[in-house]
């Protein structure tokens, strides 16, 4: 009993190897006229959050890639790459940093991804772009923590603005729009959710009040999962401010405007990202959404011709982080397409050096050019603005969709 | 003034932490047994009101006796099924169990829901009343009022109905009460049942002003867990005043510290109490 095993085992190798061996041969004389007729797909790594806390907006980016690489497939593929198919393969990379770096070990040793997309959260990005680095693999991303492109690396490559830019455009551009009312900014309040996507974009908020010499009557931060906005409001109410900045996700966003509603506060409120620019925003407040003003790094309606096809697929507007994403899938797909090589050295070369303005590279701002750390230095954040249910681009002026509203007047 | 309105807050608040905080004495005083997995209740009953919300076009304060009932007849199974089996076993086993729950039910709530944020949207959400430069959200005191008109019900329940009475007897001593002709494992379904389904109607009438998703319990198992402490555990006249005080401190803090430090505080008060008056605040003879 013991011995047949064994035996079969050996006689099955032998069988393998003979197969295998025969296999190579007809796969060497076969290959030319198969690579001609149909190219090698090119494998591209896509890492999200698709499970935790941040699971939705991970669905959110993986929809916007997957409508791009769709789009170049059914267009026939990258040209110069003899119509090469885009193939993503998309991985989880959870809520740990540690995971995310794992994933993206495993999808360059096994699946030879020629470069990388995500991961939407700046914790994973960083974890990610080290090890992209070590291999000399290309990382395009939307996280906008500042220190993404502020290490020196050389195959980073951010598309949109750093959080600290970020915070400075909610707090400038507000300010601008008052301006264009005829109200002059004296006194702001801030106030924010005190993880490290709040706590970096007050930072920026407060630099840019110093620097335009607003007092700021009130800088509170608050616990993610808080139950009962009041005591902020009442010190809102008390505060004597004209503006206030919210910086928060969803559920604490939904109560503080509704708080301040209840207590007939109706001062300017300017959102921070997150929370203030998705579907469940109007969703969960309907008419009190109505006005209110929301710092976007990417809006949708700058590219209708491009973002209303993800509406018509899924049935939502473009948000944001889908957009940004898909905006990564497109310029790593022109780099390519103008390299005529899937290899990673080439791509980055040609990703450092080139100007990106076909398809869906021209989604944000008309195009994209990567400064030497690998940072887009035509991204540009606008300040968006819900009217009758859409969100608006508002400002600057060159940008803007439609004139922006202050205290129920258009301005 | 502002420390009445921050006092006017807070009850409002807490009296929503009490109508939660009773479902998790309440199975503590009639079984000796620590559910763990009480908060999870409360978000079944938070979905619960959503969806009677989302497709029946149900007010989420009716909906609150949809999940009453859903989660009530949910809790008669899981303590005939589950829970009736460790009633004599170690304590550990307990505590295995009913975590054990949490992590099943949460999850199954994550495949099941989905991980995202859901809110209801109501027209008394951005209403106030106001009265001599107090302001009271509405939605606030209308789950306070229900919350009030629940913890009664409960109350003149246990006190005047036979089945009360039996409940009772059961907690005192179940050897006595079956030699009585009560039978003590229904007894303990309904208790138990009861207890996850107050806990669920706490859920559903918080909704006008809080989003539901599947971890939405662990925002509220601390908060619970000191209410109970601070009242005395098994004492549903405790966790009633255990919750209005973890609302109050919660409130009254901010008035002084930043908010992120207002649970410091609470848990501060929470150590002292258990430092000074393991018993509870309310003794019980």
């Amino acid at each position: 009993m013991k011995r047949t095993p064994t035996a079969k085992a050996s006689v099955d190798s032998g069988r393998r190897g003979l197969l295998a061996a025969a296999g190579a041969v007809t796969a060497a004389t076969a290959m030319p006229s198969l690579a001609s007729a149909q190219p090698k797909a090119v494998n591209v790594g896509v890492i999200l959050p698709l499970s935790g806390a941040n699971a939705q907006f991970g669905i959110n980016s993986r929809n916007g890639i997957e409508l791009v690489a769709e789009e170049i497939n059914a267009a026939g593929g990258i040209k110069s790459l003899g119509g090469a198919k885009i193939n993503l393969i998309v991985a989880d990379g959870t809520s740990t940093p540690t995971t995310a770096a794992n994933v993206a070990q495993r999808l360059i040793t096994q699946n030879q991804c020629v470069a990388i997309l995500g991961a939407f959260a700046s914790s994973l990005t960083i974890a990610i772009s080290e090890v992209t680095e070590r291999r000399g693999i290309p990382l395009l991303t939307m996280s906008f923590a500042d220190q993404i492109t502020g290490r020196g690396f050389k195959n980073v490559f951010q598309v949109v603005s750093k959080a600290s830019v970020i915070g400075r455009a909610q707090f400038d551009d507000a300010v601008a729009i008052a301006q264009a009312a005829g109200e002059k900014i004296e006194r702001a309040a801030i106030m924010y959710e005190d993880t490290a996507y709040g706590t970096a974009q007050a930072k920026g908020l407060r630099a840019a009040a110093a620097e335009a010499g607003v007092e700021l009557v009130m800088d509170d931060a608050y616990p993610l999962g808080i139950t009962d906005v009041t005591p902020l409001i009442s010190k809102l109410r008390g505060s004597g401010a004209q503006m206030v900045f919210p910086v928060s996700y969803l559920n604490d966003s939904l109560l503080l405007i509704r708080t301040m509603r209840q207590q007939r506060i109706d001062i300017p409120a300017v959102g921070g990202a997150a929370g203030y620019v998705i579907p469940d925003f109007v969703k969960g407040l309907g008419e009190y959404s109505e006005d209110i003003l929301s710092i976007s790094p990417a809006s949708h309606d700058l590219a209708p011709e491009l973002t209303d096809r993800f509406r018509a697929k899924y049935g939502y507007f473009m948000v944001h982080e889908a957009l940004e994403h898909a905006v990564c899938m497109g310029v790593l797909a022109e780099a390519m397409e103008i390299a005529a090589s899937a290899e990673p050295g080439k791509v980055r070369e040609t990703l450092r050096s080139q100007r990106f303005d076909k398809g869906w590279s021209t989604a944000m701002t008309g195009a994209v050019r990567f400064d030497e750390t690998g940072l887009n230095t035509l991204a540009k954040p606008v300040m968006v603005q819900w009217q009758k249910g859409e969100l608006v681009t508002v400002w600057p002026k060159d940008l803007a969709k439609a004139p922006a509203r202050w205290k129920n007047r258009t301005i | 003034m502002e420390i009445l309105q921050a006092l006017i807050n807070g009850l409002l608040i807490g009296g929503v932490y009490a109508v939660v905080s009773i479902g998790l004495t309440l199975v503590f005083g009639v079984m000796s047994i620590i559910n763990f997995a009480q908060a999870e209740f409360l978000m079944l009953g938070m979905f619960v009101a959503f969806f009677c919300w989302q497709y029946l076009g149900l007010d989420p304060l009716l909906g609150s006796l949809v999940a009453f009932a859903v989660v009530f007849v949910l809790g008669t199974f899981v303590q005939r099924i589950l829970i009736e089996r460790v009633l004599h076993a170690p304590e550990v086993a307990q505590i295995f169990l009913t975590v054990g729950l949490l992590i099943v039910l949460e999850n199954a709530a994550l495949i099941a829901f989905g991980s995202e944020f859901r809110s209801v949207r109501v027209p008394y959400q951005t209403w106030a009343v106001e009265f001599g430069g107090l302001i009271v959200g509405v939605p606030y005191l209308l789950a306070f009022t229900i919350s009030l008109i629940a913890g009664a019900s409960l109350w003149a329940f246990m006190r005047f109905t036979w089945i009360g009475q039996a409940m009772r007897a059961t907690a005192q001593d179940p050897t006595a009460a079956l030699s009585l002709g009560i039978n003590a494992k229904l007894i303990r379904r309904i208790a138990f049942g009861l207890g996850v389904g107050m806990t669920a109607l706490g859920g559903a009438v918080i909704l006008p002003y809080f989003t539901a998703s599947p971890t939405v319990g662990g925002q509220f198992v601390v908060l619970m867990f000191t209410a109970v402490v601070l009242g005395g555990l098994g004492n549903v006249l405790g966790a009633v005043i255990g919750g209005l005080t973890v609302g109050v401190i919660q409130t009254l803090s901010t008035l002084v510290l930043p908010i992120q430090l207002q649970n410091l505080v609470l848990f501060v008060v929470f150590i002292l109490v258990l430092a000074l008056r393991p018993e509870g605040l309310l003794r019980q003879k």
